[in-house]
């Protein structure tokens, strides 16, 4: 595994997790009937969540252009 | 756990729409925005016609499909039973409108200022101004530009900024103060109650018990706080008639 | 080091601009002004400028040719990644020279889409914050905004970044004013067997990733209408099947009109041969075959025993106010489908013919969004209000026309930066060792 496939893969489990944490825990509630409803529990959770999934396709980019280095 | 509600019963509401009034004073809404609303509805060919009306404001619904689909939370349930609009958060993609089932939605299609300009007042009137001191419509109710609840967000009152929903809001700025809509007050025969529909000393529940109830679209599962007594569900042989002129004109306004 | 390349122009018409790129062009950048005094008026005035009015009392619609658009782009953009993705995981090596255009044309219409929900807001800035602070899950609009016009538009770029830097690396060595450019662009790039072998890698596992994403994307705004039980037309569980399908359908009719100007436009007719024209007009042929079904299923199923809404709202769409609409869309899917079956069997495929195909199915995709839109709003209302009319306003149609300018300007001004067809592996290169 060289360190360019490290990079890579943690750049899509770091945006995968990124995606899936912002969406279920930090977002608003799936409900209807309070106002906790209809506030997200962390303000910005959806620009979180846009990142994790322009961190998870970037790795395409870095994966394609970063420089060969055996580990 | 209070639950507000809202009683119509059709026996004794006479089309006067003393309600529908009181809630544009109260509220300040512009042309053409009938938060309340009440429909004239016509059954059967002539001579045999059936005349009825049909108070309809929001439904407050516990199940609302308007909250559901709000993308940014403008659109709220509180505890204590009323759906509300946050003015400042509202981005005016008018979604709430269209999932309603009953079309109680507004949008500030104008700025608020041109928003009145069909009512048949000459706001700049200079014999108006140290009573009214320039307000438009002639008498802004001060409530409005509060916060309200205990969520403190700006849910009270009617056209704030083009581009926003607003709806009926059971009169937020009156509840929180223990009293009840402008509408249910104004009501000359009684036609209307307000209150909380969990506590069964409460004045609505005596005036629904023991009376045959339906709630409008039930089928839907939206599950209004709307209780109408004293009739029966608009059939769809019902047409309205009597249909509100429109006051934004279609085309450039 | 010079190669005989180096002084010859750059190809695929890169950097020389010619009279008709400007005439083009001018024409476009009308289109666009035209369509920005639109946006100009609405924003002074309010929405009251367009000709939507709110449903029920008002008697109007809420939503019209904003969302019809909307619709519309983001079905567009369906089919450029489709194709292309598609192109790689199978490695249609005839269809190499569709490629790049298709996701360039995914980008454009993303954009595109993203601008005409902005249009569309009461309050478009505080859209924009707010989407990115606010937005819920639980609303279809969020899948719209956050895997759509966010995640989709920056996967696409990245695909387009990542099979096109080859092709960057060759422009390299030509002199020309954008030779800087070119260097950034490849970042580096080496043409070695090795280098080959990873790209392949990355566009194949990108493609992989990005077709699942799309269909969460397209059936999310499916969601937006299918999940409204208080809108007769719209509930329904065929809506986010069909969204996905008709945007098929539009975007590959957009690809052949796009693919017969640019190879004419290029001289690169056997670059884009016509066994790639083929291919599109049997994929579309079979998405449209499924639609048409979906259409018939649906009709069937509202007519055999409706709720009276939906009665109503039938009436008025197959021999009422909208049957014009109706008939001129399902006659505008199904022509061109018997055209592309009589192609198909008789094995000749006919370049204009596709492109006419290709014109009339988008016009009827257009048209089946207005009536997805418009007719549920003033003909399908549950409570007893009266039907409603809506008619679009000239600040509408300025808006579409602008829009519609922006994508071809932003396609042609691509067009002069970067080969829209993807360069052939030239002999030389080979010669390349490692």
């Amino acid at each position: 595994m060289t360190r360019r496939d490290i990079v890579t893969i943690s750049m899509i489990a770091v945006g995968v997790v990124l995606m899936v944490v912002s969406y279920f825990f930090w977002a608003a509630p799936w409900c209807a009937n309070a106002v906790e409803c209809s506030n997200p529990r962390l303000e910005w959770s959806p620009a979180i969540f846009v990142m994790g999934v322009i961190l998870a396709f970037s790795s395409a980019v870095y994966y394609e252009v970063a420089k060969d280095k055996e580990e | 756990m209070t639950r507000y509600a809202m009683a119509v019963d059709l026996s004794r509401c006479q089309g006067c729409r003393a309600c529908v009034e009181a809630c544009k004073i109260e509220n300040n809404t512009p042309s053409a925005v009938f938060w309340m609303y009440v429909f004239r509805l016509e059954q059967g060919e002539y001579p045999n016609t059936d005349i009825s009306f049909l108070p309809r404001p929001c439904q407050h619904c516990e199940n609302p499909p308007c909250v559901k689909v709000c993308p940014v939370g403008a659109r709220f349930k509180r505890d204590d039973g009323l759906v509300l609009t946050d003015y400042e958060r509202c981005i005016g993609c008018r979604y709430c409108e269209v999932a309603c089932p009953y079309g109680v939605n507004f949008f500030n299609w104008r700025h608020p200022d041109e928003a009145f300009a069909d009512y048949q007042v000459a706001f700049d009137d200079p014999d108006l101004e140290p009573i009214t001191g320039g307000a438009i419509p002639a008498y802004k109710n001060p409530d409005h530009d509060e916060l309200q609840g205990e969520e403190q967000r700006l849910t009270a009152g009617s056209s704030h900024f083009k581009g926003v929903m607003e709806k009926c809001t059971f009169c937020v700025q009156r509840v929180d103060k223990g009293r009840v809509p402008a509408c249910v007050e104004t009501c000359p025969v009684g036609a209307l109650q307000f209150g909380d529909i969990e506590d069964s000393e409460s004045p609505i529940s005596q005036f629904v018990s023991t009376k045959k109830q339906f709630k409008l679209l039930e089928e839907l599962g939206t599950d209004p706080s709307v209780i109408y007594v004293g009739g029966t569900p608009p059939t769809h042989e019902a047409r309205e008639i009597e249909r509100p002129l429109t006051g934004v004109s279609h085309g450039n306004a | 080091m010079a190669t005989p390349e180096t002084k010859k122009p750059l190809p695929m018409g890169v950097g020389s601009i010619g009279a008709g790129w400007l005439a083009f062009m001018g024409i476009a950048v009308v289109g666009i002004i035209f369509g920005l005094v639109g946006v100009l008026v609405e924003q002074q005035q309010g929405m009251v400028s367009t000709g939507m009015r709110n449903l029920g009392t008002m008697q109007g619609a809420t939503w019209g040719v904003y969302i019809s658009l909307v619709v519309y782009f983001v079905g567009v953009s369906f089919a450029g990644i489709t194709v292309a993705a598609l192109i790689r995981l199978f490695n249609l090596d005839y269809l190499k020279g569709v490629a790049r255009m298709a996701e360039v044309m995914t980008v454009v219409a993303l954009v595109l889409g993203a601008a005409a929900i902005i249009v569309d807001l009461g309050q478009p800035l505080r859209g924009i914050v707010n989407l990115f602070r606010y937005a819920r899950p639980q609303s279809p609009f969020f899948g719209t905004f956050a895997l759509v016009i966010s995640g989709y538009l920056y996967a696409s770029l990245v695909y387009l970044y990542v099979t096109s830097r080859p092709d960057a690396a060759v422009l390299t060595e030509y002199r020309s004013k954008l030779r800087g450019f070119f260097r950034f662009w490849a970042a580096g790039y080496v043409d070695t067997p090795d280098q080959r072998e990873r790209d392949r890698r990355t566009t194949f596992w990108l493609a992989l990733a990005i077709l699942p994403l799309l269909v969460v994307a397209h059936s999310s705004l499916g969601f937006v209408f299918g999940l409204q039980v208080g809108r007769p037309g719209w509930f329904g569980t065929l809506q986010a099947p069909a969204f996905v399908v008709l945007a098929g359908v539009s975007g590959i009719g957009h690809l052949l009109v796009m693919a017969a100007i640019i190879r004419k436009v290029l001289n690169a007719e056997e670059r884009v041969g016509k066994r790639a024209f083929a291919w599109l007009g049997r994929f579309m042929m079979v998405l449209l075959f499924v639609y048409l079904y979906f259409i018939v299923v649906e009709i069937l199923t509202t007519m055999y025993q409706p709720s009276i809404a939906e009665q109503e709202l039938s009436e008025a769409l197959l021999t009422g106010r909208y049957a014009w609409l109706f008939w001129g869309s399902s006659a505008a899917l199904v022509i061109p489908l018997i055209g592309l079956g009589w192609m198909a069997v008789t094995r000749t495929w006919r370049v204009s013919w596709l492109v006419v195909a290709g014109i009339v199915v988008n016009v009827g995709a257009l048209g089946k969004r207005l009536l997805i839109v418009v007719p549920s709003q003033t003909d399908g209302q549950l409570l007893p209000y009266g039907t409603g009319t809506y008619f679009p306003t000239w600040v509408e149609l300025s808006v579409a026309v602008g829009l519609f300018s922006l994508g071809a300007a932003l396609v042609a001004i691509f067009m002069k930066v970067f080969p829209i067809i993807e360069l052939e592996e030239s002999p030389e290169r080979e010669e390349v060792s490692v």
